[in-house]
């Protein structure tokens, strides 16, 4: 596992394309790689935002997830909501790495902010 | 970790170079439940290299394991990677170098079917005979299967080797135990409450799949799995949760240990610490004789010992490798260079060298005789012998002396004693040895300011470089104000400038101190303490008795100049139980021409050109 750990930021860009449409609040995320299984559940999606993004508040949006196209749609009603989100996927994976190596080197209090995730 | 040119000796390159990958187009997993003799379900993931043709035969390597054969990762790390990627040994070397491999998930835990009572017990090992039969009787087998693993999966493969079954051709448990009681649960006597406490408590929620027990230990894995990884065809996860119902009968040791003292208590079903051990099933392992490579480190709990004593004990074909790193060698752990970041060999090529010990015993026949591998500390050399201890190995004295000295001269006073009112905010932290065996890393820093909380004796300054290699043992005369206590004594070397450090450590519960002459259950080089509630008693307040115990096993060299320093405490706030229970004892050791305490400390006596 520490090997992949310094290739893991540029495997995450690389895997999944965001795309942002600001015109109808809405953004798209495709998986590349193939995905054994479901893509994700709905809930997985708001427990990456909070656990990695620094997500802090409940943000309604509607979310589908496309199994056999890999696509994600968030769709979001208000435009500042759409825009809390869109800023959080910005640094999301590379936050997701950051908190799993500073977690690796034995730094628990990088956690402490992160609410519970009930899963 | 060692020094990377420390090349004479170096195990990792007498197992050999590594060879071309045989398959290099990565691996396949699949996954599927495999009934054993009762009935019961063990959930199996199997990797097998990719473009492997229809009429190929290939090896199988099997880990068994209590913490999740595989992951269900969180997105979006489920997205780049696959299941098996957390997992070790690394399944893309595994399966590159023409072997099949399968991690199990023990009955009662993960996604398999069935309760435990206790780890490592009878059925779990004997469940290994059935998967093995299983193994092979698949397509893809050549009828060899061999086994590793790392501390609960390496005691898992060692114990594999019981089964006596013709298929078995070798075994590889890394920071095993050979001893649970005295290597884990109750080194010295004295009860690891933070270890077995934390331990129970992660297993128990492994088990109801609750990834939420991660955040608090090890927040890394906590971030990446959101649990246990069910079997494929099971799509509607019918059987995942009816695996996980039978696992609320589980038992877990804390609950069953912390009312209890000695080594002959019942704990869970009825049994002792002695029955899951190693050497209590011996016998079944020798009469396999299959080759065993055992390897482990200086600062890893009390399987240092194990690695001596396995060594000594198990006549099976074996290499064993003592070296300077944390408990599975995920970080580099030698005390004397604690910026060291990197760890080498990689793990990569760590697995590598198991597949080349692998090779040998299925295709080279195997290996002969016995051969131990070891790291001398501040020498940073590799050291190798086919005896322990090793040729040269003898004791020196060193007596416990006026004004808080250490000296190789026996003091002529009749009288002569230090008084220490035991401080139970004494602590070694929690990078220690012990909680090392949660994946921590190891670190013992800042001992000046530890230890003026402990009583304390320094040598004179050594007139030449002197290797110490093997257990110290520790003679106290000792009176307490209380009948129960504990001595934690640690070894350390003071260098030119003053800086302070950690060498090992021996801890002792004072009821156990009486020195058996009877033989043993295996053979040992310190002091025999049967840990047994018929051979304990009370300490007497105000009368002196002698304490006699073994530290951790070390190879270390005192270098020209520098000094030596012990430091007794009677505490170790953080890890160990506190004996007693209650009380402030202060204890009075003897320094004097009756009653000489003193350390043997064991040196390599160097050859005579």
């Amino acid at each position: 596992m520490e090997e992949i750990i310094p290739s893991l930021k540029g495997m995450l860009q690389e895997a999944i394309d965001i795309t942002v449409n600001a015109s109808n609040l809405t953004i798209l995320m495709t998986i590349k790689k193939d995905i054994e299984g479901i893509v994700a559940d709905s809930e997985e999606i708001v427990v990456m935002l909070k656990m990695y993004g620094g997500l802090r508040e409940e943000i309604p949006m509607e979310i589908d997830v496309d199994n056999a196209t890999q696509i994600i749609t968030l769709k979001f009603q208000k435009e500042d909501d759409f825009n809390k989100i869109e800023k959080v996927l910005e640094t999301l994976f590379d936050n997701a790495v950051d908190l799993l190596v500073q977690t690796m080197d034995g730094d628990f209090n990088c956690i402490r902010d992160i609410p519970n995730i009930d899963d | 970790m060692t020094d990377p040119n420390a090349i004479k000796n170096n195990p990792f390159k007498e197992l050999g170079e590594i060879p071309e990958k045989k398959y290099s187009d990565g691996y396949i997993v699949d996954s599927t439940y495999i009934p054993v003799r009762d009935g019961v379900k063990i959930a199996a993931t199997i990797c097998l290299p990719k473009g492997l043709s229809p009429d190929s035969k290939i090896p199988a390597v099997i880990t068994q394991t209590r913490y999740w054969r595989a992951m269900e990762l969180r997105i979006p790390f489920r997205w780049i990677l696959d299941s098996m990627a957390t997992n070790a040994p690394n399944p893309e070397v595994v399966t590159s170098r023409g072997y099949a491999l399968i991690y199990t998930d023990v009955r009662g835990c993960g996604a398999s079917f069935g309760s435990r009572i206790t780890p490592f017990s009878e059925d779990e090992v004997k469940d290994g005979y059935d998967i093995t039969d299983w193994i092979i009787k698949q397509p893809w087998s050549d009828g060899n299967v061999v086994s590793k693993g790392i501390s609960y999966t390496g005691t898992t493969a060692e114990l594999f080797a019981r089964n006596n079954h013709q298929a078995i051709k070798a075994v590889i448990p890394g920071h095993g135990f050979w001893d649970p009681y005295t290597d884990v649960a109750f080194p010295g006597g004295c009860f690891d409450n933070a270890f077995i406490q934390l331990w129970s408590f992660l297993g128990k929620n492994l088990d109801l799949n609750n990834p939420r027990v991660f955040r608090q230990i090890r927040p890394e894995a906590w971030l990446l799995t959101k649990g246990v990884k069910p079997v494929k065809s099971d799509k509607d996860l019918k059987f995942f949760h009816e695996a996980l119902g039978q696992h609320d009968a589980n038992m877990y040791v804390y609950e069953h240990t912390l009312t209890e003292n000695f080594r002959d208590d019942q704990i869970l079903d009825g049994s002792s610490f002695d029955d899951f051990s190693i050497f209590d099933r011996k016998d079944e392992i020798e009469r396999s004789n299959v080759p065993v490579l055992a390897w482990c480190s200086w600062l890893d709990s009390g399987y240092c010992d194990a690695i001596i004593h396995r060594f000594m004990n198990l006549s099976n074909p074996q290499i064993a490798i003592l070296g300077d790193w944390t408990h599975g060698a995920v970080e580099p752990a030698n005390q004397f260079f604690p910026s060291r970041t990197s760890v080498t060999p990689t793990p990569k090529d760590k697995v590598n060298a198991w597949m080349n010990f692998f090779d040998k015993c299925i295709y080279s026949g195997g290996i002969q005789g016995q051969v131990i591998y070891y790291y001398t500390l501040v020498e940073e050399q590799w050291k190798k012998s086919n005896v322990w201890p090793p040729i040269g190995h003898d004791y020196q004295k060193w007596y416990f002396s006026e004004k808080f000295t250490l000296a190789r001269k026996k003091p002529e006073n009749d009288i002569g004693e230090d008084i220490y009112k035991i401080n139970f905010r004494a602590t070694t932290g929690r990078n220690n040895r012990w909680w090392a065996l949660l994946g921590l890393p190891i670190t013992y820093e800042n001992r000046a300011k530890v230890d003026e909380k402990l009583l304390c004796y320094t040598s004179q300054s050594f007139e030449e470089d002197t290797e110490i290699t093997g257990q110290i043992i520790l003679c106290l005369y000792l009176a307490s104000t209380h009948e129960d206590g504990a001595v934690f004594a640690y070894f350390e070397d003071i260098d030119e400038e003053g800086n302070i450090t950690y060498i090992t450590d021996g801890q002792f519960r004072l009821i156990h101190r009486k020195v058996l002459s009877k033989e043993p259950p295996y053979k040992i080089l310190i002091p025999y303490h049967s840990y047994k509630k018929e051979d304990s008693a009370p300490l007497i307040p105000g009368e002196i008795t002698e304490v006699k115990f073994g530290f951790h096993v070390t190879s270390v060299l005192i270098k020209k100049g520098h000094k030596i320093k012990i430091a007794i405490a009677g505490a170790d706030k953080d890890t160990f139980l506190r004996y007693p229970s209650e009380g402030k004892p202060t204890i009075t050791i003897s320094r004097n021409s009756v009653n000489s305490s003193y350390l043997d400390i064991p040196i390599i006596k160097k050859e005579k050109n």
